[in-house]
């Protein structure tokens, strides 16, 4: 009878989770653990969906533990397949926390066990795995430091190689296999690989496919994600024209989909777009559509963003009064957050600005009577951005000379 | 020669604007992650007989 309970509860747990009520599936599998079963599979599979729900909750220390779980049970019952499935749920979360020499192991042991078992979806998927896991450590080395894509000190540019063969790799299969959701996956990451690598042509292949594959699923998100992945890719290339038209088609998207900080950022985009155009009418419209975005979303950074942007713009455009106002605006909100490299640009912006309108005003030194002191400390403290937060990702790039010089 | 204000503002303007600083937005767009799946019904039917199953669903229908 109390078999039939552990599994009642763990059934009702699965129907949840998969309507997508991960919350409530998870309290329906913690009760299901509670009363407990001598079925080692059962509870094996009641651990691995947990750790699934909190994985897809966020709560990736419990995805952990109860991955972690799921592992040694998989192993003491000698079940080979649900080892090499627990371990590439574990592979995945610690890539997630950041602990990517682990996560490498469990991965490479999901590769060795499909393998072994002549398993080729398992194989695939595991490569897939792999290949992320390189990437997130290729990208977490590369964000230490400033580096526009393409110059990387080498351990950053070997990790990206690796990411990049194992998702040729899983390609191979997965092409075989015929499955095309797959191949979207693998050419998106894949792209964004070769753009960290400044490979920016076969970026540019590798997601036009996966926006070939996202029209064939009518998967608008992936369609979206195409589109501003081919964004990017064209500034690189200095295409600023092209990059606005698949940028303007991100910004479509996003409204579609009624995601407002995705839209926000496609402004963003758009904005510097313009800017590198030197149309700074449009710059300014879009940079403004992003700072409106930004402050209904409370998202402090963005708005300072947005805020250094518009005066940037305004000051080409010669108008020094608006470039003054959102110069001082930059330093305020810099200070609020803590941006110390923020603060610093401000404050260089806000003095040029005040030597070119010091002779036209009087004496208007409101601001700048704040700012003998300058920290050298530029570096210091940038706030830490979050997962998946994408207007707080927006870094702060500088261009080298050579660049700019091929640009214009 | 160039009044000083202009020349300034010549000089400003050629600071900020074909951006040897711009913000670009660095936001690559990733797939998502493939999570390995489990179910207590693969296993259950694997290692129970059917009717248990059977009996156990239909007393949830009957609730």
């Amino acid at each position: 009878r109390m078999e039939a309970s552990c599994l009642e509860l763990a059934l009702e747990g699965e129907r949840l989770c998969k309507a997508g009520d991960c919350r409530a599936g998870v309290s329906f599998f913690e009760a299901a653990v509670q009363v407990g079963t001598e079925d080692l599979k059962t509870l094996s599979a009641i651990y691995s969906q947990l750790g699934n729900a909190y994985f897809y909750l966020h709560e990736y220390t419990k995805a952990l533990e109860y991955h972690h779980h799921d592992l040694t049970l998989a192993r003491t019952i000698g079940d080979l397949l649900g080892e090499a499935k627990a371990s590439g749920n574990l592979g995945n979360t610690l890539k997630v926390l950041g602990n990517f020499e682990e996560a490498i192991v469990c991965c490479q042991r999901h590769l060795d066990i499909s393998r072994e078992l002549n398993d080729k979806v398992g194989e695939a998927r595991a490569l897939y795995n792999l290949g992320n896991v390189y990437h997130s450590k290729g990208k977490n080395v590369a964000s230490a430091g400033t580096h526009d894509p393409g110059e990387l000190p080498d351990d950053v540019k070997n990790a990206l190689q690796k990411a990049a063969n194992y998702y040729e790799e899983n390609l191979t299969i997965v092409t075989e296999l015929g499955d095309r959701a797959a191949q979207g996956r693998a050419f998106g990451n894949l792209g964004n690989t070769h753009y960290l690598l400044g490979n920016f042509r076969s970026a540019v292949l590798a997601h036009e496919q996966r926006l070939l594959i996202a029209k064939e699923f009518g998967d608008r998100s992936a369609e979206r994600r195409a589109y501003s992945n081919l964004g990017n890719a064209y500034i690189f290339l200095g295409e600023f024209e092209t990059a606005s038209e698949y940028y303007k088609r991100t910004l479509q998207l996003a409204r579609q989909l009624k995601d407002r900080a995705v839209e926000a950022q496609a402004c963003y985009s758009l904005g510097n777009t313009y800017t590198l155009l030197q149309d700074y009418e449009k710059a300014i419209d879009y940079h403004l559509k992003h700072l409106v975005i930004a402050q209904e979303l409370n998202d402090k950074i963005g708005e300072g963003r947005a805020c250094w942007s518009l005066g940037n713009a305004y000051t080409a455009l010669g108008n020094h009064d608006q470039a003054m106002h959102f110069a001082e605006r930059h330093l305020e909100i810099s200070r609020e957050v803590g941006d110390r490299s923020g603060e610093l640009t401000a404050r260089l912006n806000l003095s040029d600005l005040q030597m070119v309108l010091g002779l036209s005003y009087s004496t208007n030194n409101s601001m700048m009577s704040e700012s003998h002191v300058v920290d050298n400390s530029v570096n210091g403290t940038r706030p830490r951005v979050g997962r998946r937060h994408s207007m707080e990702n927006m870094e702060l790039m500088k261009l080298t000379p050579e660049k700019v010089q091929n640009w214009n | 020669s160039q009044p000083l204000a202009g020349r300034q503002a010549t000089e400003l303007q050629s600071k900020v604007v074909p951006s040897k600083q711009i913000l670009h937005s660095d936001n690559m767009e990733m797939e998502p992650e493939t999570m390995e799946t489990k179910s207590v019904t693969d296993y259950f039917s694997k290692l129970h007989m059917g009717s248990l199953v059977y009996s156990c669903t239909s007393k949830r229908k009957n609730k």
